[in-house]
């Protein structure tokens, strides 16, 4: 059966979920997709089995059992994840499955997205149910064929292991798939109740962890194909200011040079090795064009925003009740300000990618959270059509939001067209730190009231900040549909801009600033101020900052109406059990911790992407250092499909956080980012690392995410912790003793 | 040229002298498990041992081993023949998104080469150097204590035997 053949049955029966879909060369091939049957060749190189893909599974005659894992893999832990899902009905051990990166299709999209990525703590809950149907759907498939082969009843015959099992003697899968691929297979076989669980919810070594572990696992660094060049591009430290001039011919001199090229961000050498790129490109002193930014400070920005905080009313978010007869009704208010500043992501891999164009084909290798976006951008700026342009996903040294910002794909894409080879782009460090895209600054200003039962009566918040959604369309447009002329993407990000800045609240910039809490009066308002630095999500998105502001107004507000802040918050989020609970469970463990002396508990709490924490952080402070000891972490994620992934995630997610806390800030200067490296942009380092304790709620609920939720409450938490030890109230990250 | 032992290979080069360890090891001769994360010995990937110290080879020019051993994370161990402390990593799922691994692991082995009975104190002394994003530090630093502890105990078992 050829492949043609193949996709066009496929088309023509169009089925909810696909069905057995062919056999090539001696193996089983079965996939699914939520909107039928996605047209076009699937990308599986059929060179080695002759398979079609738009599959998630291949299975061979000798058992190899192969999963294409349509998620990114930056660390979270998607493919042990996604791997249990489908193994779970499937029947064999996630860590004996051979698991790839999938290409790109239709048939890959991310459910919760409609596109093929990856974020948002969203792929274990939108592949839960998806991907265990898969996994049930072949497995059932397996069995009539190894019923009919053997001669034996359905009924008769049990699996494991990627065995089918009859009277005690066991078949290896591999044995069945000629006969499997002739069968109809069902589309919604039975799942496993959630007793009969074998991998899901059992602890056990990540699948990456020996690659991971021996140097072997592939990054896009690590890509190296015939006659690659190496290349570095030298950008505006302005973000958005073009090239105006620049003198090449030192650079151009150098050895291993071949070319020296302007591109859309800037100038760029190509040299036979990355250090003589390097060396070569410090030598370019190019000339850039002023931009509105390049007359911007930190403070300019602060003032801006302080301005527009008081004199702008701004757009209305949630509202609900009557926020004046909310406060007036109050027994105690209090109001404050707090500050976020912009943040880079800092992955330890910056950005790279390879690009290879040849006989009017592309090849592309990077690790991103969107490997079709990835496609769009090559076809998009070689002028090769997307079907030609095949893009390899690798492992993704770090990415927490910023391997959705795709301008190193454009670079080197532009570099390969221009210099006619295949090129290797490798951004330095500062290029990271100072030619990246941010986490948004923000002003929040909190009021709230508590009447004398304890209850809040008036919850008011005020953003003022950059949003992230129209940088985001007008990075992702030109991805997704690399038809689309340039105009029309202006006319659409443009239109975005004004829609957020003067119609509707943009949600990324203010999500979970009201959510948690029960007050019956509540009102939220945000005022655009734009400075036009580059923005996009960074890990927990706007949580990352409203978290900050929302947990320590509570704090305040607890302490002014002298009431226990834990105490407060359960009396306070009734309307959010899950969260109520996760509270509760994190009291009991504060209530017999026993700090040593000089330390102070912090406690907050915090939904975001559908996933509750709690956090306490045991705190000292001397000579204004802030030490943070311990942190135990209280997470409801449902099923918590592998318990270990999901405490490494916690303990991730705040360190990541107290980077933030603790050392996280960016200063601009006449409109560039001052900070370069890791010795001003400090990275939490082992010694500064608490221990961390990490509770799972026991759930029998589907999973949600948890890439970011244990992020949020880290900052507050000390916060609070160093209010009990200095009697500061800080305001402002990162959190600074004076 | 330059020669060097390389993972106990004698090895050459021609490239220019002043030209980092590390893009020698990856772009000539093709060794790419350790990392480029900082470019200014600030963050650890790019950790080899040189005579047995590691050593931030991002910033170590190649003429500075001229005749000495260099070892890298391919030398440590494979994924059929792991380290000890490679095994540990595996048996702790220690890696996130695993870039700044290859460093770690160096880090760590020379450290217990030095200190086979490192304090936790001591353990955050040696790996102050390496930088891991996404916080992988509680499980990095059981991991070696733990490979410490195992050694230790299988020496005093090898005494008591002996």
């Amino acid at each position: 059966m050829s492949a043609k053949t193949t996709t066009n049955s496929m088309n023509m029966s169009r089925r909810k979920f696909l069905k057995t879909t062919g056999i090539v060369g001696g193996g089983l091939v079965v996939g699914f997709s939520l909107a039928g049957c996605a047209p076009g060749e699937l990308p599986i190189d059929l060179s080695e089995n002759g398979f079609i893909p738009n599959a998630f599974l291949q299975i061979t005659p000798d058992n190899n059992v192969r999963f294409y894992c349509p998620r990114d893999e930056m660390g979270q832990g998607v493919t042990t994840g996604l791997a249990t899902l489908i193994g779970e009905e499937l029947d064999v051990h996630p860590q004996q499955m051979d698991v790839k990166f999938a290409g790109v299709h239709a048939d890959y999209n991310n459910p919760a997205m409609g596109v093929q990525g990856t974020g948002g703590s969203s792929s274990l809950r939108a592949h839960y149910m998806p991907l265990r149907q898969v996994g049930a759907n072949t497995r059932s498939v397996l069995v009539s064929a190894a019923a009919a082969e053997l001669g034996v009843a359905v009924e008769d015959i049990t699996t494991a292991d990627g065995h089918v099992i009859v009277a005690g003697k066991q078949y290896p899968y591999g044995q069945f798939v000629n006969a499997a691929a002739k069968l109809e297979s069902p589309e919604e076989a039975p799942m496993k109740a959630n007793a009969d669980f074998r991998y899901i919810g059992k602890a056990f070594s990540r699948i990456d962890a020996i690659a991971k572990s021996t140097g072997t696992a592939e990054f896009a660094i690590d890509i190296d194909i015939p006659d690659m060049h190496h290349a570095v591009v030298v950008r505006s430290p302005v973000a958005g200011a073009k090239l105006k001039s620049v003198d090449k011919s030192v650079a151009q001199a150098m050895p291993g040079v071949t070319d020296v090229i302007e591109i859309s961000s800037g100038v760029a050498v190509v040299a036979e090795k990355y250090w003589q790129a390097k060396t070569a490109a410090a030598k370019l002193s190019p000339k850039w064009q002023d931009v509105a930014l390049g007359q911007v400070d930190t403070q300019t920005v602060k003032d801006d925003y302080a301005r527009a905080m008081q004199q702008e009313e701004g757009l209305t978010g949630p509202d609900e009740g009557d926020i004046v007869a909310g406060l007036a009704a109050a027994e105690h208010v209090v109001e404050a300000q707090y500050w976020a500043p912009y943040l880079a992501h800092a992955p330890l891999e910056p950005m790279d990618a390879v690009v290879r164009i040849e006989d009017g084909e592309a090849d592309v290798w990077s690790g991103v959270q969107g490997v079709g976006a990835m496609q769009g951008l090559v076809s998009r700026f070689s002028g090769i059509p997307l079907e030609k342009v095949r893009a390899h996903n690798t492992y993704l040294g770090g990415a927490f939001g910023r391997r959705g910002t795709l301008t190193h794909i454009v670079e080197a894409t532009e570099l390969a067209v221009a210099s006619g080879k295949p090129i290797h782009l490798l951004w330095s460090r500062e290029d990271d730190i100072r030619n990246g895209v941010y986490r948004p600054a923000s002003l929040m200003k909190m009021k709230a009231g508590v009447g004398s039962d304890g209850k809040l009566t008036a919850w008011q918040a005020k953003r003022v900040g950059g949003n992230i959604t129209p940088k985001i369309l007008e990075n992702m447009i030109p991805a997704l549909f690399p038809g689309l002329g340039d105009s029309t993407i202006e006319f659409v990000v443009g239109l975005s801009r004004d829609v957020f800045s003067g119609w509707m609240v943009d949600h990324s910039s203010i999500e979970g600033i009201s959510d948690d809490y029960d007050a019956p009066n509540k009102v939220v308002n945000h005022v655009t101020v734009d400075h036009n630095v580059p923005l996009t999500f960074w890990r927990s998105v706007g949580h990352s900052y409203t978290s900050f502001a929302k947990e320590g107004i509570v704090d305040e507000l607890a302490e002014k109406a002298n009431i226990d802040p834990v105490e407060f918050r359960l009396n306070n989020t009734v309307n959010n059990p899950r969260l109520n609970n996760v509270i509760r469970v994190a009291q009991q463990h504060m209530q017999e911790m026993q700090p040593a002396e000089g330390h102070y508990l912090g406690f907050a709490s915090h939904n975001s992407f559908m996933t509750d924490v709690a956090e306490i952080a045991e705190v000292s402070v001397k000579d204004n250092v802030i030490t943070v000891h311990k942190v135990t972490c209280v997470v409801d994620c449902g099923i918590a499909v592998n318990p270990d992934i999901v405490r490494g995630q916690m303990e991730g997610a705040v360190m990541y956080g107290l980077t933030a806390t603790l050392h996280g800030d960016l200063d601009l200067q006449a409109g560039a980012f001052k900070q370069s490296n890791f010795h001003d942009y400090p990275i939490l380092r082992m010694q500064e690392a608490p221990a961390v304790d990490v509770i799972i709620v026991d759930s029998g609920t589907a999973p949600t995410g948890v890439g970011e939720p244990g992020l949020p409450p880290i900052a507050p938490a000390v916060a609070s912790a160093v209010f009990k030890a200095t009697g500061q109230r800080l305001r402002s990250l990162p959190l600074r003793l004076s | 040229m330059i020669e060097f032992m390389l993972n106990g290979v004698s090895v050459r080069t021609d490239d220019d002298p002043n030209t980092p360890l590390l893009w020698v090891i990856r772009d000539t001769f093709k060794l790419k498990g350790s990392k480029f994360g900082c470019g200014a010995g600030l963050c650890g990937a790019c950790t080899m041992h040189v005579d047995g110290e590691a050593n931030r080879t991002c910033i170590l020019p190649i003429s500075a081993v001229a005749g000495r051993h260099v070892t890298t994370i391919e030398g440590l161990g494979t994924p059929d023949n792991l380290h000890p402390l490679q095994e540990e990593w595996v048996a702790l799922s220690v890696p996130q998104c695993g870039y700044c691994q290859s460093g770690q692991i160096m880090s760590a082995a020379a450290l217990l080469e030095n200190n086979p009975n490192p304090t936790a104190d001591e353990v955050d002394a040696a790996m102050s150097g390496n930088i891991c994003r996404c916080g992988c530090y509680v499980r990095i630093k059981d991991a070696i204590l733990n490979v410490s502890a195992q050694k230790l105990a299988y020496n005093a078992m090898d005494e008591v035997n002996a």
